[in-house]
């Protein structure tokens, strides 16, 4: 079953399955969120704030919003 | 020290230097180039123009600092920049060269920019940067590989430690630079027969050209109304949609980048170390402590350091008044010289120390890494009121200077949430005000302590700074509710690796930023303070002469002890029959209710040019005399001035107050307005922002004057 990840419990890692459509989504794909990539939640503000995802070597954040744009499966 | 080379006949070629956010790139910048960067604009927008000249082997270049960008597809001005320079028509501006700076340790993405400088057929060196942090992380790049496949020369650097930077320095010298015809073929996603129309409409040499000029071609006012037509109607014929073409275009660069990368880096699963640190940093609770305290001891170093300069500054600046006037006979063009231009230079230059320190500070956080924390744990609470975690520094800048903070606001990329950041940041209760408060709350706080520890006075002071933080917060929910922008408010930031700052870059920050503010607010700083002179050294000639007249005949019949009284007498006689005296009177209906009398509307209006100014005008205006150093001399005069209707205090509680609340509002000062001119490029919301400020500020006094009295 697929999810957002926004959704990602903390330290868990997902594979992207696909960038939703939105005027954000070439934005996401430019940093490298790709369908097949790894992401694995690094951190999370508190009280509904930004989201830092590890993808690869990188660590970014993203709001609530944006990552809710990303389709993963939990590994 | 390298020299700005003079323009001599050949032309110095011209490199770029280009690349990804926090991969070390105005490190690169900074070592090749020293001293002798340049700061200038681009045409419609704010992003400085950053070059410089390197010079090797007798040879001079000319290096362009590009903005950071992830894509040639701009999403913020800065990103328009890169994307306007690289896609240049006339060979006279665009750079012969471009230099791409790649983070070892994120090959795929850095390689997602270069390819499409390959595929714009520039001529092009890869420079694989941060070697020791990917040695570190176990990732090991076969750059032989990458040249087989792309094409173009390679260097390994690691900039921080400075390795590898002679090799970037022979590499351009020697013009290493090379072309390859593309990467990916574009006519998979675009028509190839359209792509040649445009190709021959615009003599461009490539498809990948020709796609770019489609894309963005009819939005760019550079090009003349025929040709945006041309591009229009072409478009509406083809019916390709642009949107779609740039993700087709997104997924089949990155298929193929995966492929080389997957050949040429070989990389062991390593444990990341920024988890822990971050643990604590980025604590729900602890993390804001810290953020807090690391405020705290920023604003305390700035205060405790820079109000040493400051006042060296100021003697210094005061002295050569003095020694000029001895120098020069006298006359107007004296006195314009020694009370119009010097102190008004010496205006601009007393903002260098706290603004180089803040901007030191600034550099230092953003270098380590931290800064990125910092937005990412304020943007949840910006976020509600317009504004964007990244609006966070200005904010925090605000509280000891709003001008580095105003300057600060340009990387936020959303239009809308930058120009609330501008709006605002000047209410933040700002060093300037200080000085005024204090005689102020001195005058009519008690010095006592209440439930036994707090002091009154301090609390007092707080809440200024309180209320300063309440207009913030107000008005930018006002400006949230009545700007429109169809952009859409966005955060994807990097959490970069931590490292140690690099201080030469931080010293280097201190000094551009501090030229750039003296070059460009000082011009218009200048022009207010000569102005206000005028107006406060000349009045009435029949006014002003009797006055004169009447202190020599006084002067004359004094004696010695008597003269110093005299001359401060005639120097508060001759402020109010001034200009700025009559201007003064002029408002006195209008400020009537909030209790101030004439006198305190002059000091108004002569503390436009800076709030501090205030305390030096009442002296004036008071007869104190010219040295506002004894500020219980100020207080003791304050307190015994007395309305001549009503027999009372001048400044009672009420009237002292209302004051506070005045200069918590008003925008009482014109650097600050310069600045917001700079950075907007017009006076509309400067314009916009000073009548706002004094609107809140009259009102807000009024209110505060007819409760207390």
């Amino acid at each position: 079953m697929f999810i957002t990840a926004d959704t990602i419990p903390v330290t868990r890692a997902a594979i992207i399955q696909e960038i939703l459509d939105s005027p954000l989504k070439i934005n996401l794909m430019e940093l490298g969120f790709l369908p097949g990539k790894t992401i694995t939640l690094h951190h999370s503000a508190p009280m509904g704030g930004p989201m830092a995802f590890k993808l690869e070597e990188t660590i970014l954040a993203l709001r609530k919003t944006e990552a809710s744009l990303i389709e993963v499966q939990l590994l | 020290m390298p020299e700005s080379p003079t323009p001599s006949l050949v032309k110095s070629p011209k490199v770029a230097i280009i690349g990804n956010p926090n991969v070390g790139k105005s490190t690169i910048f900074n070592q090749l180039t020293g001293l002798s960067q340049k700061i200038g604009n681009y045409p419609g927008v704010t992003v400085d123009k950053k070059t410089g000249w390197m010079n090797y082997h007798g040879s001079s270049y000319e290096i362009i600092d590009l903005p950071g960008t992830y894509s040639l597809y701009p999403n913020s001005e800065d990103e328009i920049i890169a994307h306007r320079v690289l896609n240049e028509l006339s060979d006279e501006e665009r750079p012969e060269f471009v230099l791409m700076i790649i983070d070892s340790c994120q090959l795929s993405r850095g390689l997602f920019l270069a390819t499409q400088l390959i595929d714009l057929g520039l001529n092009l060196a890869l420079v694989l940067n941060m070697a020791d942090i990917a040695t570190r992380k176990n990732i090991a790049i076969k750059s032989f590989e990458l040249f087989k496949t792309l094409g173009v020369p390679i260097l390994s650097t690691d900039a921080r430690g400075e390795k590898g930077l002679d090799q970037i320095r022979e590499l351009i010298h020697q013009q290493n630079f090379s072309k390859k015809s593309s990467f990916i073929n574009i006519e998979e996603v675009v028509p190839a027969s359209l792509l040649n129309e445009v190709k021959s409409k615009f003599g461009l040499s490539n498809s990948y050209q020709a796609y770019q000029m489609l894309r963005f071609g009819e939005k760019d006012k550079a090009y003349s109304q025929d040709d945006r037509n041309w591009l229009k109607t072409k478009l509406a014929e083809s019916t390709i949609d642009l949107d779609k073409a740039q993700l087709e275009e997104t997924k089949i660069r990155y298929r193929q980048i995966t492929e080389i990368v997957d050949k040429a880096v070989q990389k062991t699963p390593d444990v990341s170390q920024e988890a822990g640190v971050d643990k604590i940093l980025l604590h729900p609770v602890f993390g804001y402590l810290i953020f807090a305290g690391i405020l705290l001891l920023i604003f305390q170093a700035i205060f405790a350091w820079a109000s040493v300069p400051m006042d060296l500054i100021d003697g210094f600046f005061a002295e050569l008044s003095g020694w000029v006037s001895n120098l020069l006979p006298e006359g107007p063009l004296t006195s314009l010289i020694t009370e119009g231009i010097i102190p008004g230079i010496g205006g601009v230059v007393i903002f260098i120390p706290q603004i180089a320190m803040l901007f030191g500070f600034l550099a230092i956080l953003e270098d380590t890494g931290y800064m990125s924390r910092v937005v990412f744990l304020m943007d949840r609470w910006m976020r509600p009121f317009g504004l964007h975690g990244k609006s966070i520094v200005p904010l925090v800048s605000g509280v000891a200077c709003a001008i580095p903070g105003v300057m600060a606001a340009r990387n936020i990329g959303n239009w809308k949430e930058k120009i609330i950041t501008i709006m605002v940041t000047p209410l933040m209760s700002c060093s300037a005000r200080l000085p005024v408060y204090i005689i102020l709350i001195g005058l009519v706080v008690p010095d006592e302590l209440i439930f036994g520890i707090f002091n009154l006075q301090a609390v007092a002071l707080l809440g200024l700074y309180l209320l300063g933080v309440i207009g913030v917060f107000f008005t930018a929910l006002l400006l949230k509710n009545i700007l429109k922008t169809k952009e859409k408010s966005f955060l994807m930031v990097e959490l970069p690796t931590y490292r140690a700052p690099r201080w030469f870059d931080v010293l280097l920050t201190m000094y551009t930023k501090s030229k750039t503010f003296v070059l460009e607010a000082g011009k218009v700083i200048l022009a207010i303070s000569v102005i206000l002179w005028v107006l406060a050294s000349y009045g009435p000639p029949e006014r002003m002469d009797a006055i004169r007249a009447e202190s020599e005949l006084k002067l004359a019949q004094a004696s010695p002890e008597e003269i110093p009284t005299i001359e401060n007498e005639t120097a508060s006689h001759l402020l109010e029959n001034s200009f700025i005296g009559i201007m003064g009177r002029a408002i006195e209906p209008v400020i009537k209710p909030l209790g101030y009398d004439w006198k305190i509307g002059i000091a108004l209006i002569t503390s436009f040019a800076a709030r501090e100014v205030f305390v030096s005008t009442i002296a004036t205006i008071y007869s104190i005399g010219s040295d506002t150093e004894d500020e219980l001399t100020i207080r003791e005069k304050l307190n015994q001035q007395v309305n001549p209707e009503t027999g009372e205090k001048v400044y009672n509680t009420a009237t002292a107050f209302s004051l506070m609340v005045f200069y918590a509002f008003a925008m009482q000062c014109m650097s600050t307005l310069a600045v917001v001119y700079r950075e907007t490029k017009g006076w509309k919301w400067p314009l916009i922002q000073t009548v706002y400020m004094t609107a809140l500020a009259y009102f807000s006094a009024l209110l505060v004057y007819q409760i207390l009295s």
